[in-house]
């Protein structure tokens, strides 16, 4: 294989190095130069954010995130329990739509539950006919509020990777510990949650990450987090340094989740076995359990889908019969796929240079490009935009306020998501296929066409999807960066909102709901194991 | 007809100091059946007992209930139909069962299933909750060293080789000074070279604890180095039990003849108190009671060959073993037999040969009665 890649290393063109490198120098660009920004900021802002918005921030921030992981890990793991350690009827269709709330975003949940429990929603007419007119539901303007928003809206992620854990789950370990003796609380305890620790942990990891980067949902329910500050700080104040010095404490948290996530999974690795092994049984239900479980899984599924895509579909279907579909209702449709259009090809041929160069010729510099493009991970929508904002005003002036700069900033963000399809689908082709048609007598650029690029084909189309639904959705850094008049869906959906004027809203929010299932369908596909 | 079966068995007694009969019974099966799901049996009908300290070996092909019937014997799988006493306990009954963890029985399990997030010392203390602290770590400590790893307490199972872990699985078993040992495929993660020095280390350990076991195999190498006497299952039932060399020599089922070694069929015919083969005649034993159209069980241990220029067979293969040449002989007849020849006994392929048919006792099977392994 040694002496293949040496042979490679002559006739592969030596540009496609330094383009990478290009690549990857423009991807890094924006972390760089945020936390340049924050580090070269006058010491008076720091002081000034210190004493008056900063703990404030921090703790309403740090309040939201424990809040929610304790909601999700509750959520989360209860009903991963309940779908695979016992068997009623229905149960496949409840593993698959339990991740259904993956597909709204939350901005369009946040928007649903402001009016649900909002003054006069129905909520509050519910509970004041069972309790009389002086009732008042909790507000949704609170942390009450954003906490169970985004509960509802992340508790999935906990879901998934401690369900497959438990599908992973070799029943030696819960026999051998029965053979030792203990009982079943011991053993659940002892034995069975332990081992699911790194799975739950790299869950909760995930949660938090998506919490602190979490613009829609505090911006309409105006919960002041650190990400919402920063956009404050840019439209209002016009502050970039204290944005990037808010910043740069948003990327500091991004980046300890996501290390925290890496960690547990890695680690989760010495929890499974390899090879043969026998999963758990399932305990059939009675009646009884059945109604018990089922009842759980609606109650938790209706809060956190079913009830808000009702809603959506009741209030689009009154837009429409006042005709609030109209020409530049599908004026903002276009606009939202043409700027996901660009960048997710964009981000797509920018992507497997890199992944290609890494996977095939894992030199330093290689793996070092590749792993600066998954620098996006860590920047939030409102960081990015921050970031490409003061660089375009600063450097080209005359390319700010063009689409250009929004669709950059979609590539930095989000080509970190369709690089973890296209590397393994790279992974997955034997490179002996490759030197087999060289051997074969065909040069390297008819082996990419003819061998390399069918094969990656899938996972190519994976990323582009992934990428195009997720520019789709995304909404801080549009709000910031689109030219002047260009509103896209989401875009569309948040001012709406926040006027309350939640039927106009909901056609856009139900396009977004309806497109981001097949991206959901993608992400999750890939991972499933049918049990 | 030099050593009988009978002779065998009174050997292995003597090389053991006592007879295993007089020493009590720890585990007995009485006609157990297990079934999957609805009305297709794992294993049925089976009879066994374990003495104490006696090492028995469940020995078939994959499929055949050998573990179902470990498992059933821990009290993972329930029993359809008979008993099963543990130390002169009744633990499973059709419609009772005493539960896995009520029945002190050491498990090991073929991936040894060590619980990765506690360390060695932890995971060998798993069964030790009802001692004091102190006795617990003095009892980690003692087994440590009773399997040669009292350095690694402090590690953790993904920081060990494949036989370290099968070492600490052990420990952790006998910790808690079990009924019974079971062990599933103990060495079947391991490689062969590991394979062989555990399986001589864990014999050397087992009875120098005289601890009873039971272990599961598929390999009759393993099942010969390992047991004082073998349980061949096939199919759900148990077709033989009786120690390794009166399974090897004297197997009861042409499937026990062919399941733990080489193994040749020629038909044959008994007139006058031998029988007629292709290859010779040889006497028939006084036990055998069938009709007179028969197979003979040859094993290649038992045929000699010799070049002879106006033999009527001659030598088809020779497959270098090493330690032994392997020739495939082909009769005039077509069908083959195997030879085993030492190593340096080289002839060249095409050879004709004239067979010495050296055979102690002859194990015969009647042909109207017994399907054949096809070979």
């Amino acid at each position: 294989m040694t002496s293949a890649t040496a042979s490679l290393r002559h006739t592969l063109p030596h540009p496609l190095s330094l383009l990478a490198l290009g690549t990857a120098c423009l991807l890094a660009l924006p972390l760089v130069y945020v936390c340049y920004l924050a580090l070269t900021a006058d010491p008076a802002i720091w002081f000034r954010l210190w004493t008056t918005r900063l703990p404030e921030l921090l703790s309403n921030t740090a309040w939201l995130a424990a809040s929610v992981a304790a909601g999700t890990f509750l959520l989360g793991v209860s009903l991963a329990w309940v779908v695979v350690r016992y068997d009623f009827p229905g149960r496949r269709m409840w593993e698959w739509a339990l991740v259904l709330p993956l597909a709204m975003p939350t901005y369009v949940l946040a928007y649903v539950y402001s009016h649900v429990l909002g003054l006069g929603g129905p909520a509050e007419q519910i509970l004041q006919t069972l309790a009389g007119p002086g009732a008042r539901v909790m507000s949704p303007h609170s942390y009450a509020g954003a906490t169970l928003v985004m509960i509802l809206d992340t508790f999935p992620f906990v879901y998934l990777l401690t369900r497959a854990a438990l599908l992973n789950f070799n029943v030696s370990f819960d026999e051998v510990a029965r053979s030792c003796g203990a009982s079943r609380l011991r053993r659940l305890l002892g034995v069975i949650l332990p081992l699911l620790r790194p799975a739950i942990v790299a869950g909760l990891s995930l949660v938090i990450l998506y919490v602190v980067s979490d613009f829609g949902a505090v911006s309409l329910l105006r919960y002041q987090t650190l990400t919402y500050a920063v956009y404050q700080q840019l439209t209002g104040r016009y502050d970039t340094g204290a944005a990037s010095v808010l910043s740069i404490l948003l990327v500091l948290f991004a980046l300890l989740f996501l290390a925290a996530e890496r960690w547990f999974r890695e680690r989760s690795r010495f929890y499974q076995t390899s090879g043969r092994y026998r999963s758990l049984e399932r305990r059939p239900c009675g009646t009884l359990g059945t109604t018990l479980i089922t009842l759980y899984l609606s109650l938790v599924l209706g809060a956190a889908f079913l009830m808000p895509a009702w809603l959506l579909v009741r209030w689009s279907s009154s837009a429409l019969l006042q005709g609030a579909v109209d020409a530049r209702f599908f004026g903002f449709v276009w606009n939202s796929v043409l700027l996901s259009g660009l960048a997710a090809t964009a981000a797509v041929l920018i992507g497997l240079p890199l992944a290609y160069l890494a996977c095939r010729r894992p030199s330093r510099l290689h793996l070092l490009c590749l792993h600066t493009a998954y620098a996006g991970y860590v920047l939030p929508g409102p960081v990015a935009a921050l970031a490409l904002l003061v660089l375009f005003s600063q450097l080209a002036p005359w390319w700010y306020g063009t689409a250009l700069v929004l669709v950059l900033a979609y590539v930095v963000h989000f080509l970190p998501a369709g690089l973890q399809s296209l590397e393994p689908a790279l992974q997955q082709v034997n490179p002996n296929l490759e030197e087999a048609a060289r051997s074969l007598g065909e040069s390297p650029l008819r082996v990419l066409r003819r061998i390399t690029l069918p094969l990656i084909k899938n996972g190519f189309l994976a990323a582009w999807v992934l990428m195009f639904l997720q520019s789709m959705k995304e909404l801080p850094a549009t709000l910031l960066l689109r030219p002047v008049g260009f509103d896209t869906l989401a875009v569309r959906v948040w001012l709406e909102a926040s006027e309350e004027y939640y039927q106009l809203a909901a056609p856009s929010a139900l396009l977004i709901v309806l497109l981001t299932l097949p991206a959901l369908w993608l992400l999750v596909a890939k991972d499933w194991r049918a049990a | 007809m030099a050593p009988t079966k009978q002779d065998k068995t009174v050997r292995v007694k003597d090389a053991q100091g006592a007879a295993p009969s007089q020493r009590p019974t720890v585990l007995e099966l009485r006609g157990v059946s297990c079934v999957y799901g609805k009305d297709r049996p794992a294993i049925t009908d089976i009879s066994l007992a374990a003495q104490e300290g006696e090492i028995l070996c469940l020995l078939g092909p994959s499929g055949c209930g050998k573990t179902t019937t470990l498992r059933a014997i821990a009290g993972f799988e329930s029993v359809s139909a008979g008993e099963i006493s543990l130390g002169g306990r009744l633990v499973s009954s059709p419609g009772f069962r005493v539960p896995a963890e009520e029945r002190r029985v050491g498990m090991v399990f073929q991936e040894y299933a060590l619980f990765p997030h506690l360390q060695v010392a932890e995971n060998v203390a798993f069964g030790l909750q009802h001692l004091s602290r102190d006795a617990q770590q003095a009892q980690v400590r003692h087994m440590l060293e009773l399997v040669g790893l009292p350095d690694l307490a402090r590690r953790y199972p993904h920081e060990l080789s494949g036989g370290q872990q099968q070492r600490v699985a052990l420990a952790r078993a006998l910790a808690q000074q079990p009924v019974i040992l079971l062990l599933d495929e103990p060495f079947s993660n391991l490689d062969p070279d590991m394979a062989g020095k555990m399986r001589q280390d864990l014999h050397d350990l087992l009875r120098h604890t005289k601890t009873t076991t039971i272990l599961v195999t598929h390999d009759h190498d393993e099942a010969f180095a390992m047991a004082d006497r073998i349980a061949v299952l096939n199919d759900g039932r148990l077709e033989q039990m009786d120690t390794p060399e009166a399974i090897y020599h004297t197997p009861s089922t042409p499937f026990v003849a062919d399941f733990v070694g080489q193994a040749d069929f020629l038909p044959g015919t008994i007139e006058d108190g031998r029988v007629t083969t292709e290859i010779g005649e040889f006497p028939v034993h006084t036990a055998y009671r069938g009709g007179r159209n028969v197979v003979v069980m040859v094993r290649p241990d038992d045929v000699h060959i010799a070049p002879l220029v106006n033999a009527t067979a001659y030598i088809q293969a020779r497959l270098f073993h090493g330690s032994e040449n392997l020739y495939t002989i082909s009769l005039p007849s077509g069908r083959t037999v195997h030879s085993s020849e030492p190593s340096t006994t080289v002839y060249p392929v095409g050879t004709p040969v004239e067979l010495q048919v050296i055979a102690t006792h002859t194990v015969l099977f009647d042909r109207s009665r017994n399907h054949l392994p096809s070979s």
